[in-house]
Order: C-alpha cells, then structure tokens, then sequence
C-alpha cells in the first residue's frame, strides 16, 4: 500500500481547483493522486498564443524535496523543449526549491514558452533554426501551434 | 424607475440617519437647473443643434472650449472662499472661438443671427480687454487651434487672419446657480465621509480590545476560565477565517479586485451572515462578553455597508447630473468633475475605471471607505486572531512546530523538513536561496514563535508534537536527525 498523500499534495491540490491560474490547469488521476494532467495555454503575443498543450506531471515519493517530474504531451517546436517534450528549465532541475510549488513550476513552463533560450538549448536542431532563421523558426512554431495544439472538438 | 424617483425613493428610505440626508445630492433641484440653463442658452440663440454644430467642427479631441471660466475651473471657485473677493468675475461663461471681423465663429454652418449676437459680443470683448486678463488662458486654445488650421485647414488659413479670433464669453447665470447647488454637498459629502470613517474607525478600536479580551488565552490562574478561553478562540478564529475567505467589502484579488461595490458587498455580507448562522459559532461561544463582541462585529459591517450605500447613491446622482448637463447644455461638466478629484482625493481612488468600465468598483467616496475601513478591520480587529496558515511550514503546508528559523530570512520551518533537507544534502534555503541549512542545529529553534504557537494554537500544537514523537521513534536509528532529537527532549511540552 501507498503511503498515505501528505498534506502539502492535498493543499495545493486544493489550491490549483479553488484558486485556478489563468491559463493553466491540472487535474490530478483519480486512482494517483500523484499524477496530473496538465493543460498549459500558449501565452499571448508569443508564437505559441492559440496553443493549449498537454502535459503530464508526477510528484515524486520524496516531493517537495525533488521536484515534480514533467514533460510535454503536445508536440512543441520549441529549443528548450525535446522531441519526448522534456523540458530545460533551471526550477526543475537545480534550481529547484522545496518552498515552490506545482502552479509556480507551471507558470515557469508558461513563461518558458513566452521566452524561448537558443542560448541553452536541449533541442540541438530547433535550437540552430533559431539562432540562423529566427523568423522561420517562429514560422515553424507557429505551424506546429497550429497542427498539433489546437483544442480538440 | 427613473433615476431620480428612485434616487428619492432610497434617501427617504429609514435605512438612512436622518442626519445624512442634508447632505445628499440635490438631484431633482439640479435637473430643473439645467433646464433654466438650456432656456437661457437658446435666449441668445444658441440651441442645442446650433451649440452641437459647433462642437463638431470642432475636433472632438480638443473641442471647443466650450467650457465655462478660466479652463473650467471658474465652475466651482465661484463657491471657493478664495476667491471670493472677485465672485462677479467667475460666473460661467460659454466660450466661443470667433473671428472679431467678420464675427465667423469659424464656422459656416452657424445660423446668421447667432453669429450676428456672437460678432456684437466679440466686439464688446474687444473693447473690455484691457479690463479683463484672461490673456494667459486665451493664449492656449489659439495656439493649438492655430496648429490645427495649419495642418488640416490650409485654405481657410489664409481668408481667416486668426490673430483677429477671439474668445467670445457668453456668461451663463444658470449654470452657475448649478454648480452652486452641486459642489457645497461635496464638501458635504466628504465631511460625512471624514466623521463616519472617524466614527467606525473608533469603534473597530475598541471592538478589537473586546476580541482581544474574549480571546486572549489565560495560561496561569483558574484552569477553568483557561479552558473557556481556548475554546472561544477556536470560534473566533473560525468566524474570522471565513470573514477572510471572502472579504465583505474589499477584494485582494481575483477579477474584481479592489473596492467592492454596494451591491456585492451586501450580497457578501448576507452570505456570511447565513454562513456564521449556519455554524451556529455565536450559541458556542461561552461567555456573554464574547457573544456581544460578536454581535458589535456583525453590527460594524452593517454599518460600514451603509455609509458606502449613502456615498455611492450620491456618486452615481452625481455622475448623472453632469452627464445630463454635459448632454443637454453641450458645456464640459466632466472638466468639473476633474477638479473636484483634486480638491477631494478620496473621490480618486476610483479614478477613471468608475465612469468609463463598467460597475466593478464603487463610486466616489464609496470606494475610498471600503479600502480604508476594510484595512483597519483587518489589522485592529482580524490580526488579533492569528490564523494558522501564517504559521505553515514552506515545506511540508503543516504548522511548522518545532519552528526553526536558519538566520538568514524570516521564515520559519517545522524541525522535521529541516531534517529532511539536511539528509538529502540540500544547502540552500527553500525560500531566500541562502546556503543555510546545513549549519542549522538546536540553536535554531524559534522559541519565540513557539511560544506564539503554543498559545494560539494549543490543538495544533499538540497533534503535531504526536506527529512527531512517532515520526522520531520510527528515526531512531540516528543519522543526520540524532542531534536534533537531543534537543527535542530538552523541551518541556507545555500542552501536555
């Protein structure tokens, strides 16, 4: 048997359903109270404004001490993110705190989206376009916005 | 119903003392004003197609300046002690750009005959120019008119010298009985506004010395009264976490925060009322001091929602009468408006949002009286309760008993996350980044602030140091936490 959930996932996923963020939600799995689907909406004025995208978050046993594992359902042209959809980010992996949280991780991600960094990039190829042929890679991203993180009907 | 029926219907309403109605806006008085103002205005022959030609010519940007007096402020001061010495010179006047020459108001499209009366008055203006200094505020409108004309209206330029254009000023004696009427229940207004805010002030004072007396735990002396207190204190603290929850007159967030209007605040305030019913907090409560208190509590919002209610009735009369004024006289009664923001800051705090979108925050003085008295219930009343989410540990969301604190910001964590951070070899503090947490050891332990907790939170306490004698038996077999175990024992738990 599990571990009985420890306060702090029952509060914050309080929080997340009362307190909602704009333009992000996470649901947690009703037989893993760990595990999250998470919608993260494109943020507007970027190339991925009109996007919603899917993602899947797990708490770890030893969360808060380790941060919330999580990637990228949704296909995404973006040079921090990979074709797995992990993702590059400083707050999950040594920047992490125990004093973040799940909603602060998912506005990170967001603004990650709004600021993508070909400085430090985890997708090689997309991180090049970037750098070479900004306004195609903006194209591109646009593109794939479209094709894959359109809302389903 | 018509505004101004049920403007009237409200005041006379006995919700209201009978000593603020004095100070209620004048609506039906103002209305007939400008209707005496529309008959004055088409005595010389400017109806209000003739005045609505003028003003569209006119880009609306920076029409006419239509407005009466010295940049508009002529409206008010002919009321302000100041000014007083020169009363005659303030009446408010429509004025009007016209071509002393040729009497062209630079517009064709005026009617013969008013442009007939404006070229006498150009020319009585001319001849009282010496008399008159309103140069410095002539030179203004010129100039922009002037650059306007060079850009848009090149052909015109030439066949109109404009160094011959003047400022026509039609004095208009009603729109002064007008503002007459309007701006002394301001002051009016704003003096209730300053002696109630006074008022409720006092009473959130000594209200919260009642709560303070009724809740502060008793630690020596008679156990029995200890235990009535502690209870008590539990119900406080519910009855104010919900007050929190959902603030009656002053959102911190969500999308309307700010100031909350009348209307969601006394539909805020009768939620909670059914809320605290339901619960049935006021029967628990022990002692007869403790239910008064509650009740002065309840009282106090009523209060407060009342005093809004008045205020924002007469910010939205007043908003409608200078609409009703700027729509059927054509003169700028918003420039009045403008002013007065500045002579009563209070009516700021609403600033523009309030008359262009939309009904979020209240009107007027309103909205002031919902910050300033929803701040001191908060700190004077509310604080003296402490809730427990302030005391939660950044890590684990519980209490954070056995609080320690790393010396390098103000937060406090439980002892155990503390632990937990040290066996997994984390050296920074979770909250300011610091490299902290690895010096932590005994020394550490906020005494303070459990002592705070002890008190405040005595059931908490409690169930939390269970929490943790198990949690320490199931580590007994030492490591990093061993040290602090140690000190854990040297501590005498009061609650017990």
């Amino acid at each position: 048997m599990a571990a009985p959930l420890p306060k702090r996932i029952i509060k914050e996923t309080e929080r997340l359903q009362n307190e909602p963020v704009p333009g992000i939600s996470a649901l947690p799995h009703d037989d893993n109270a760990r595990y999250f689907d998470v919608m993260v909406e494109g943020p507007g004025g970027s190339c991925y404004e009109g996007g919603v995208f899917n993602l899947e978050l797990f708490l770890p046993d030893d969360y808060p001490m380790t941060a919330p594992k999580i990637r990228f359902l949704t296909r995404i042209y973006h040079p921090n993110i990979d074709r797995l959809g992990r993702i590059c980010l400083d707050v999950l992996k040594n920047n992490w705190s125990p004093a973040l949280q799940i909603r602060t991780i998912l506005l990170s991600i967001q603004a990650l989206l709004g600021a993508p960094n070909p400085e430090d990039p985890l997708n090689e190829a997309v991180a090049k376009q970037w750098k070479e042929n900004q306004a195609e890679a903006i194209k591109t991203a646009r593109e794939w916005t479209a094709l894959y993180a359109t809302a389903k009907k | 119903m018509k505004f101004g029926q049920e403007f009237q219907k409200a005041l006379a309403s006995t919700e209201f003392p009978e000593e603020w109605r004095g100070s209620a806006i004048d609506y039906k008085h103002l209305k007939k004003c400008i209707k005496k103002i529309n008959t004055e205005l088409e005595s010389i022959g400017l109806d209000g197609e003739t005045l609505h030609h003028l003003s569209e010519w006119m880009s609306p940007a920076d029409s006419i300046q239509t407005v009466a007096g010295q940049d508009g402020k002529g409206y008010y001061s002919a009321a302000t002690p100041s000014l007083a010495a020169v009363p005659e010179e303030f009446t408010p006047q429509l004025r009007i750009l016209v071509d002393s020459k040729t009497g062209t108001p630079l517009d064709a499209t005026l009617a013969p005959e008013t442009r007939e009366s404006l070229q006498k008055l150009a020319k009585h203006e001319m001849a009282a120019a010496g008399r008159r200094e309103h140069v410095g505020s002539v030179k203004r409108p010129l100039d922009r008119l002037r650059r306007r004309t060079a850009t848009e209206d090149t052909a015109r330029k030439q066949s109109v010298s404009l160094e011959d254009a003047r400022w026509v000023q039609v004095p208009l004696a009603s729109a002064k009985d007008f503002f007459e009427l309007l701006e002394p229940k301001l002051q009016e207004l704003e003096t209730l506004r300053e002696a109630e805010t006074a008022k409720l002030e006092e009473e959130i004072f000594d209200l919260g010395e009642a709560v303070e007396n009724v809740v502060e735990p008793v630690r020596e002396g008679f156990e029995a009264r200890r235990e009535v207190s502690y209870r008590d204190l539990y119900f406080w603290r519910e009855m104010f976490r919900l007050y929190m929850e959902k603030p009656i007159f002053y959102s911190e967030h969500g999308p309307n925060g700010g100031a909350l209007t009348f209307k969601e605040a006394h539909s805020r305030l009768e939620d909670y009322d059914m809320r605290i019913r339901s619960t049935g907090l006021l029967e628990k409560m022990r002692t007869p001091e403790a239910r008064q208190a509650a009740k002065r509590f309840l009282d106090l919002n009523v209060d407060i929602l009342k005093i809004m209610h008045f205020q924002e009735m007469n910010a939205r009369a007043m908003t409608k009468i200078l609409k009703k004024f700027d729509k059927q006289t054509r003169l700028e009664g918003r420039a009045f408006l403008r002013n007065l923001r500045t002579q009563y800051p209070a009516l700021l705090t609403n600033g523009r949002t309030g008359t262009g979108g939309g009904s979020t925050s209240p009107g007027g003085f309103a909205s002031s009286i919902a910050r300033d008295l929803n701040a001191e219930l908060a700190t004077k009343v509310l604080g003296i309760v402490p809730q427990v989410e302030d005391w939660n540990c950044p890590v684990c969301y519980a209490m954070a008993w056995r609080p320690v604190n790393l010396g390098c910001c103000t937060s406090v964590f439980c002892i155990n996350c503390i632990i937990k951070l040290q066996e997994e070899g984390v050296e920074r503090c979770p909250v300011c980044d610091k490299e902290t947490v690895l010096q932590a050891n005994g020394r550490n332990i906020d005494f303070e602030a459990m002592d705070f907790m002890e008190k405040y939170f005595p059931l908490e306490a409690k169930k939390r140091q269970k929490f943790h004698d198990r949690a320490a038996k199931m580590a007994e077999r030492g490591g990093g936490g061993g040290k602090h175990e140690e000190e854990k024992e040297k501590i005498p738990c009061r609650t017990m």
